[in-house]
């Protein structure tokens, strides 16, 4: 194609499309002054109204939808972080015994991510919540003395109280998440040469010391990418709180459109904040990257 | 072929190899063991299947009229006759050569099936559900988001900047987005953005937010598949006299979605198990189905044995999706294929 051709192109496109877009803004906006409810954000300072099961900050219904929502943020990025420790502990461990030279252990992992892969999450959440949490008596169970007590009120870990809803969403994410990790771990695994496995056997490392210290540190560079699309994963899949009634971001949002209307405005906010979200982990990929980088060449 | 060492020996070095082996032995073991006893109590004990079995048309068809349920009931018996076809049929011949267009067409029969029309009773969308609207949804999204995909895929790999960045910055916002968000969107600001009169109903709303996702993850795993591509794929392309339509329809295509095929796989099974968000925006469908059994004050409290029976289902159904594709994978891999023609 020539240099004019592809100028041409491009302007017949970019007005194409514009034209597009602007066909579908006209009729948003004919469809919104229909119904009196052009953009605006001052419905923000209003009272929202409504009770959240839960807030880190102190909130009331009295307070506004501002900070409903924020509550919603903060209750979101809570349980994405507790998901992400969970699900790296889980999913390395899972990971690292696909390469086990116990064929038992090899089995269960396998078996645990071939199952965990083919069911809906939506559907192993509702499981968590009515199944595994809400079936629970009202006594407390507490296998290992105090650290530890999980009744049907939720669970007490260390004296620091967690609701249900928190728990069996923390559980259900992390479960599901680690199972893709574990994919993630096993690749990255089995990109470090067999020869290192032998070398630190001939050494007379035991298995878990030279899997801690020789493979997983080579295999860390492989790892790292997989994994933040896995933790990006686990912060959207976070949104399905709103099927057990954790009050996350999406849920949140959801009232305050439901109540207020504001379908557009509702999701411009949504979009930002997850855009932050995404913004903040994978900074922190990028940062965890770059020291793993720069202390292996220092090696 | 060698004879390995003696199974006792093999036994020892695979599962008691040091005292710490022996004990991650029987802990698994006594896990094993645990997991079966209880499962098996529960399933023979404890375990009522009445809201199961009684309930079977409704987890295969919602709420369908019971005088039209030969029309979903076929469908989904040709999907399966399909499936068995494509893995046990013959290798050779006519039929295995139609399978492909056979396969294409299931998805506006199934369509035509359900909605009715053209001599059959119209039926509305709401009274569609279960399996088969599970089916239905996983079908027409994915059949409108492949394409999509991969225009978006080839408009990311242009020179012409315009096309570039609007295909870039699309991908990248949908991607950044949670899947229920845009269900949720979608459900409410399609009709907002359409003119006053133009009625969109729920399903083909669904269907529309599904596609406008799923697109921008399958342009991502087919832009993975070009870029796998060698340059000298084009330059040899080239050398023949082929233009650049000739060269990207028959050459460059055909390579990178063989490329990208394991990576769409996962996507279909993921779009089939995602079609399950739609039951918390009120479709009945196979999740959505059980979510209105379980509400029922004769089956209340039965959540595990549907919840067991679902993800009997959903696994079954992803594991045949599965199947069917490590076969075309096989099929299409350029070893199997050269052998074949000899």
């Amino acid at each position: 194609m020539k240099r004019s051709q592809k100028f041409y192109l491009q302007l017949g496109l970019a007005v194409a499309l514009l034209i597009f877009i602007g066909i579908l803004i006209y009729n948003l906006w004919v469809n919104l002054s229909r119904t009196n409810m052009l953009l605006s954000f001052g419905w923000l300072g209003q009272p929202a109204g409504f009770a959240l099961g839960e807030h880190p900050l102190s909130y009331k219904p009295s307070d506004s939808y501002a900070w409903a929502l924020c509550m919603g943020w903060l209750n979101s990025l809570k349980v994405i972080l507790c998901g992400l420790v969970a699900a790296t502990v889980l999913g390395v461990l899972a990971g690292a015994a696909r390469s086990s030279r116990n064929a038992l252990l090899r089995a269960l992992s396998s078996g645990y991510v071939a199952l965990i892969r083919q069911i809906p999450l939506l559907l192993q959440l509702l499981f968590w919540y009515f199944v595994a949490f809400l079936s629970l008596s009202g006594t407390p169970l507490a296998p290992l003395g105090t650290l530890i007590r999980v009744s049907n009120q939720g669970v007490e870990l260390l004296g620091l109280h967690l609701s249900v809803e928190f728990s069996a969403l923390l559980v259900g994410l992390s479960v599901f998440t680690a199972a893709s990790i574990a994919e993630v771990v096993r690749g990255g695994i089995n990109s470090v040469p067999r020869g290192q496995w032998e070398a630190f056997r001939s050494l007379g490392l035991p298995e878990g010391l030279g899997l801690r210290r020789v493979v997983l540190p080579q295999a860390l560079p492989a790892i790292l990418p997989g994994l933040t699309s896995q933790y990006l994963n686990l912060a959207k899949n976070s949104t399905l709180a709103i099927a057990v009634g954790y009050a996350d971001l999406y849920a949140v949002s959801d009232t305050t459109i439901t109540q207020t209307g504001r379908a557009i405005e509702g999701f411009l906010l949504l979009l930002i904040s997850f855009l932050m979200l995404n913004l903040l982990i994978t900074g922190g990929m990028e940062l965890l990257n770059r020291i793993v980088l720069r202390s292996q060449q220092r090696l | 072929m060698k004879s390995g060492p003696s199974p006792f020996k093999r036994l020892k070095r695979h599962l008691l190899a040091s005292p710490l082996d022996v004990l991650i032995t029987l802990l698994v073991l006594a896990l094993f063991g645990w997991i079966t006893a209880t499962s098996l109590h529960w399933l023979v004990v404890d375990a009522d299947w009445r809201v199961v079995s009684q309930n079977m048309p409704l987890y295969a068809f919602g709420s369908y009229p019971s005088d039209q349920r030969w029309r979903p009931l076929l469908w989904i018996a040709l999907l399966i006759g399909l499936t068995l076809m494509t893995l046990l049929g013959p290798r050779q011949g006519w039929l295995r050569k139609a399978l492909p267009l056979f396969w294409i067409a299931m998805v506006p029969f199934g369509v035509v099936l359900l909605a009715g029309g053209i001599g059959l009773l119209p039926i509305p969308s709401h009274a569609w559900g279960g399996l088969s609207l599970t089916l239905l949804l996983t079908a027409c999204s994915g059949v409108l988001a492949l394409p999509m995909g991969i225009l978006l895929a080839l408009g990311r790999q242009t020179s012409l900047f315009v096309i570039q960045r609007s295909c870039s910055v699309y991908i990248d916002v949908m991607r950044a987005v949670p899947l229920i968000a845009v269900l949720f969107f979608g459900q409410l600001l399609i009709p907002l953005f359409l003119p006053m009169h133009l009625e969109v109903n729920r399903v083909l709303r669904a269907v529309l937010a599904f596609a406008l996702f799923a697109a921008a993850y399958i342009a991502e795993d087919v832009r993975g598949g070009l870029q796998a591509i060698p340059r000298t794929q084009h330059e040899a392309a080239a050398v023949l006299g082929l233009s650049t339509q000739q060269t990207l329809l028959l050459v460059v295509l055909p390579q990178a979605l063989r490329t990208a095929l394991p990576a769409l796989t996962n996507q279909a099974v993921g779009l089939l198990q995602n079609t399950s968000l739609m039951a918390i925006l009120g479709l009945v469908e196979l999740l959505g189905i059980s979510r209105s059994l379980l509400a029922n004050p004769d089956f209340i409290g039965r959540y595990l044995e549907v919840y067991v029976w679902l993800a009997g289902v959903y696994w079954l159904v992803c594991t045949a999706m599965a199947l069917l594709a490590r076969h075309l994978e096989h099929q299409l891999s350029p070893t199997t294929s050269a052998t074949a023609k000899r």
